[in-house]
């Protein structure tokens, strides 16, 4: 429920207020989703679970979304950051899925 | 919160390990120290949720709406991009008409100045002569057009070369050629025809074959007294003996362009104190 209500409010001021990426910002946006989105997953899937907390979901969404940007950063730093954005998307797509698998076992029972 | 376990990366493959901790551990971990330390877990999500998931959906949304953005701007760009070419192309086309026009009106002006004294009238006859023998002006008149080329399935031998185009010109202009040009380029005394690989060069211009080489002239003498210089026995030779291509018609009336790129090398005008028009032209 308060999910829900957080994650339309967020939807809706991001339409309203349109933030305007800086451009150094800009590569690091859709890996940032990306461990986002593995971070959501993972904390339903905890509520499902029924081990869900605050904390640790505030905590893992962050440190996720800033590790994930440092090391597509890092890798353009060093000329590989292609590659490291690859590996990082392979890791959390592979734990999204299975996220998701789990989840759908909680809800399908299947 | 201590496993006596091994740690499960070191028992399993890297990727059995990610998908067997797909869910972080911490969750488990905190729920393990709440029961632990006798506290009711929360497990609902509260305020700090809230917030994430607010800010989870501006960040979707900001990266969707960006991606839309760029998808837009490069498109745009290259549209923009074409429209800027198509532009340009039409004004550099609108510039090389005013050239031409405001050329034509220098001319206009240059004889209607010119016409409008005795002397200048004298001056305009000369400087149509002398722009008729430049090549800096177009010429049109009667004269004769030779045609040559190389032999039908020709050798190396049987080619038309720059020097056998060169003995050509040469020859009627001793037969009294007023004004040349091959292929529509206009022969000046400072054109050179030569070979350039394997075509032949007229200021700088490549030719194509057959070489047309129309010459401003009286028509009834001009192509006899041509065949009777070196030029024109030379080419008779070449006609016989390689089977060159070679052949002489008059014409009633032809029109030869002026010179491309004509310039001054040296020659500087007068400062207009010292000069006058009589002086600076004779």
């Amino acid at each position: 429920m308060i999910a829900g209500l957080g994650l339309l409010v967020g939807v809706v001021l991001g339409l309203v207020l349109q933030p305007a990426v800086p451009v150094w910002l800009e590569p690091y946006l859709p890996i940032a989703v990306v461990a986002a989105l593995d971070a959501v997953f993972g904390a339903l899937r905890a509520f499902l679970d029924g081990i869900f907390d605050d904390k640790v979901f505030v905590v893992s969404f962050i440190s996720n979304v800033l590790i994930a940007a440092l090391i597509v950063y890092l890798g353009d730093k060093l000329g590989v950051g292609g590659q490291l954005s690859t590996g990082v998307i392979v890791v959390l797509g592979i734990r999204i899925f299975s996220n998701v698998a789990a989840i759908r076992r909680h809800i399908f029972h299947a | 919160m201590a496993t006596t376990d091994p740690p499960l990366r070191s028992v399993i493959g890297l990727l059995d390990h990610i998908t067997a901790t797909s869910l972080d551990e911490d969750y488990a971990q905190a729920s393990e120290r709440a029961a632990a330390g006798g506290r009711r877990p929360e497990r609902r999500p509260g305020t700090g949720s809230l917030a994430i998931l607010a800010l989870f959906g501006i960040l979707v949304v900001t990266a969707a709406v960006q991606t839309a953005r760029t998808a837009d701007q490069s498109a745009n760009s290259h549209d923009d991009l074409v429209a800027q070419i198509n532009e340009r192309k039409a004004a550099l086309a609108h510039q090389r008409d005013q050239i031409g026009s405001l050329h034509r009106a220098i001319d206009d002006m240059r004889a209607s100045y010119a016409e409008a004294s005795a002397q200048g009238r004298a001056v305009q006859n000369k400087l149509t002569r002398l722009g008729l023998a430049a090549g800096a002006s177009p010429a049109r008149g009667p004269g004769i057009k030779v045609t040559v080329d190389d032999a039908a399935h020709a050798t190396a031998k049987q080619q038309v070369l720059d020097k056998d185009l060169q003995k050509l010109v040469n020859g009627l202009w001793e037969a009294g050629a007023e004004a040349v040009a091959i292929n529509d380029q206009r022969i000046t005394n400072l054109t050179a025809i030569r070979g350039a690989g394997e075509s032949i060069t007229v200021n700088y211009a490549s030719l194509k074959r057959p070489y047309v080489v129309s010459a401003i002239g009286n028509p009834d003498r001009l192509g006899a007294r041509f065949l009777d210089t070196a030029g024109g026995q030379t080419w008779v030779a070449l006609h016989l003996s390689f089977g060159l291509r070679f052949d002489i018609t008059p014409e009633e009336s032809m029109k030869l362009p002026a010179a491309p790129h004509l310039a001054l090398h040296y020659a500087v005008p007068r400062r207009p104190a010292q000069a006058n028009t009589k002086e600076t032209l004779r």
